[in-house]
Formats: C-alpha cells, sequence, structure tokens
C-alpha cells in the first residue's frame, strides 16, 4: 500500500514533507499542493499517489490535474474509460516528467496529476474520463520518473495507485 | 559496463540503455517482477520487422492484463523509435542502441548488413531474473515466434513463477 499522499489546500499544510504553491496559467493563486510519505492519511483532503511523484528537489513544473469529486462518485480502475486513458498515456509520443494516478481506496480512480517540464502537450488522457485543470507548481514538491516499461496496466496488487509497478 | 564481451548462454546481460524518451533504463528494471518478451530488431526500415511488430501489437492487449512485460531494442535512434512505437500504437518500451555498445557484446550483430549494422532480429522470453526461458532466431522471417508460441512461453514462465498458480484454496 502506499504511503504518498498529495492534497490540494487553500493554505500551507504545517506538517507537509513537501509543499509548493499553485497558480493559474494567468498568474492568480491557485492554492497549495502538499504532499507526506506516512503510512497515515495526514489531512481529510489527501489521496494516495504514487511515491515516486513526490521530490522535495524536484524543480517547478506545469501540472495537468485531475481531481474527482469523490461525493459524486468515483469510477472503478477496471471501467473502460479509465483503462483506456491508462493505454493512452503508455502510448504517447511525448512522456511527461511523472504521472500518478490517485487513489481513496483500493479500488476507485480518484484522480490524476500528470507534470511537464518541457513543451507543454495538452492532451491528458485522464481529463477524458473526469473534468481536469492545468496548473503552474512551484519547485519543491514533485519530481521526475519514466513510465512503466508496458503494456501491463493491470498490477498485482490493489491500493498502489498506477503507475506504481511491483508488489 | 566494461565487461569485453557478454555471452547470452542461461541469463540474458542486464542491458542498460536510453529508452525511447531518451531516459537511461536498465533491463532488469524494465522487467521487473514479470515474465518479458525481449526483441532485438533491425529497426523501422525492415518489413520483417515490421510485420512482426504489428504481431507483437496484438499481443499487447493481452500481455497488458496479464502481468507480462515487452521490451524491443535496436539501433535506431531514440527519436526513431519513439516515432516507430507512435506509429505502431505500442504501448512498451523500447531501447535504443544507437552507439552499438552492446551489438557485439551480446554476439547479436547482423554481419551480413554492412550499412546499417543493425541487432540480428532475436527474440526472448525471459524471467523476472533475466533467465532464458527460450529463444528465438528471426534471420529467416518463419525463425520468429508465432503469437501462439509466446503465449506458451510465457504461460509457462508465469506457472513457474508465481506461487499462487494453482489458485489458493
Amino acid at each position: 500500500m502506499s504511503r504518498a499522499w498529495v492534497a490540494m489546500l487553500d493554505a500551507p499544510a504545517p506538517d507537509a514533507d513537501a509543499q509548493a504553491p499553485l497558480e493559474e496559467l494567468d498568474g492568480r493563486p491557485a492554492g497549495w499542493l502538499a504532499a507526506w510519505l506516512r503510512k497515515a492519511k495526514p489531512v481529510r483532503e489527501a489521496r494516495r499517489a504514487d511515491p515516486r511523484l513526490i521530490d522535495a528537489d524536484g524543480a517547478a513544473a506545469l501540472l495537468a490535474i485531475v481531481w474527482p469529486d469523490r461525493d459524486r462518485g468515483l469510477l472503478a480502475f477496471d471501467d473502460l474509460a479509465v483503462q483506456h486513458a491508462r493505454r493512452e498515456m503508455l502510448r504517447t509520443a511525448a512522456p511527461p516528467d511523472a504521472v500518478s494516478t490517485l487513489l481513496v481506496d483500493d479500488s476507485h480512480f480518484a484522480g490524476s496529476i500528470t507534470v511537464r517540464r518541457g513543451p507543454w502537450v495538452d492532451d491528458d488522457p485522464f481529463a477524458r474520463v473526469e473534468p481536469g485543470r492545468v496548473l503552474h507548481v512551484g519547485a519543491g514538491v514533485v519530481g521526475a520518473f519514466p513510465l512503466p516499461v508496458g503494456p501491463v496496466i493491470e498490477r498485482h496488487g490493489s491500493a498502489q495507485p498506477w503507475p506504481w509497478e511491483w508488489f | 559496463m566494461t565487461s569485453p564481451t557478454q555471452s547470452i548462454a542461461d541469463v540474458l546481460a542486464d542491458l542498460e540503455l536510453p529508452d525511447h524518451a531518451g531516459r537511461t533504463r536498465r533491463l532488469s528494471e524494465l522487467v521487473g517482477g514479470d515474465p518479458t518478451i525481449v526483441q532485438f530488431y533491425r529497426g523501422w526500415w525492415c518489413p520483417k520487422e515490421q510485420a512482426f511488430f504489428r504481431r507483437l501489437v496484438e499481443l499487447q492487449d493481452e500481455a497488458e492484463v496479464a502481468y507480462s512485460g515487452i521490451v524491443s531494442i535496436s539501433v535506431d535512434p531514440a527519436a526513431t523509435a519513439a516515432a516507430f512505437r507512435a506509429g505502431l500504437g505500442a504501448r512498451w518500451t523500447f531501447l535504443s542502441d544507437s552507439e552499438r555498445t552492446w551489438l557485439d557484446r551480446l554476439e547479436l550483430r547482423e554481419t551480413t548488413d554492412t550499412l546499417n549494422n543493425p541487432y540480428l532480429p532475436t527474440v526472448f522470453v525471459v524471467d523476472p531474473d533475466l533467465r532464458i526461458h527460450s529463444r528465438y532466431d528471426g534471420y529467416w522471417f518463419w525463425g520468429r515466434p508465432t503469437a501462439e508460441e509466446l503465449r506458451q512461453d510465457l504461460r509457462a514462465v508465469t506457472r513457474a513463477i508465481r506461487p499462487d498458480w494453482e489458485p489458493p484454496r
């Protein structure tokens, strides 16, 4: 089970392991992205992420964020729309710096964060599943890691946000 | 990598090469804990490779739900491999040995093509420790594995490495 958590907050978190301010593309403040590496859920809004997403030394980046309202009901990871989005992410000709889906339980798609630092690719496959937004994040919270080898999209255990890929 | 020659005997060498996105990757990292098809191919320009890749692309729908990986390796530059991969609709990792670092160490140089100096078309099915379960020499197209042969190999490796192949009762 992943021990990495992320949350979008209105103000900095006093105990986050990494965090940075978020901005709209026109520069307006859009809150903070906070991250924790711990077993227990740190704040009510937190969702599990692939731990490789979090890097306190990571540079500023553009984020494609999908953060569906869990009260509205979440799609299962096995839903064809979510499966197809993962396939599209693996197939992309312009791989992101990093990507993680998000979890609030063992089996439902609770959003995604896609990190890019090079040329922006205005196509987030996960934003075709649930509404998405693009924000700028400051340095000090998200890192970089390559996409999984593929073509595997199903992973061995639950409670591991894709693409985390080992037992 | 300093070893002069890596003879392919029982275990495939743990190659380290840039992937189609230009990031350095290690074969053992890509294989992870899964049975994996490791395919050495000549290059994007070879019609035999294009035909064989269509076979692999068909197989990827099964591999992606069966915890089985595919890795393709050639002397194509990373950008060329990325374009070829995108055109095929492949969702697995392509590695680029454009410096021909591993060609001779693996004893997989196609000596009859002195223009491109490519890899001999060769397909391995390996287990998570890179032990070779099967090898197919594809210099002649009919030497390459059929999709059914690959399924049988992946089934055999999966059965050998998954302790719960017989469902827990």
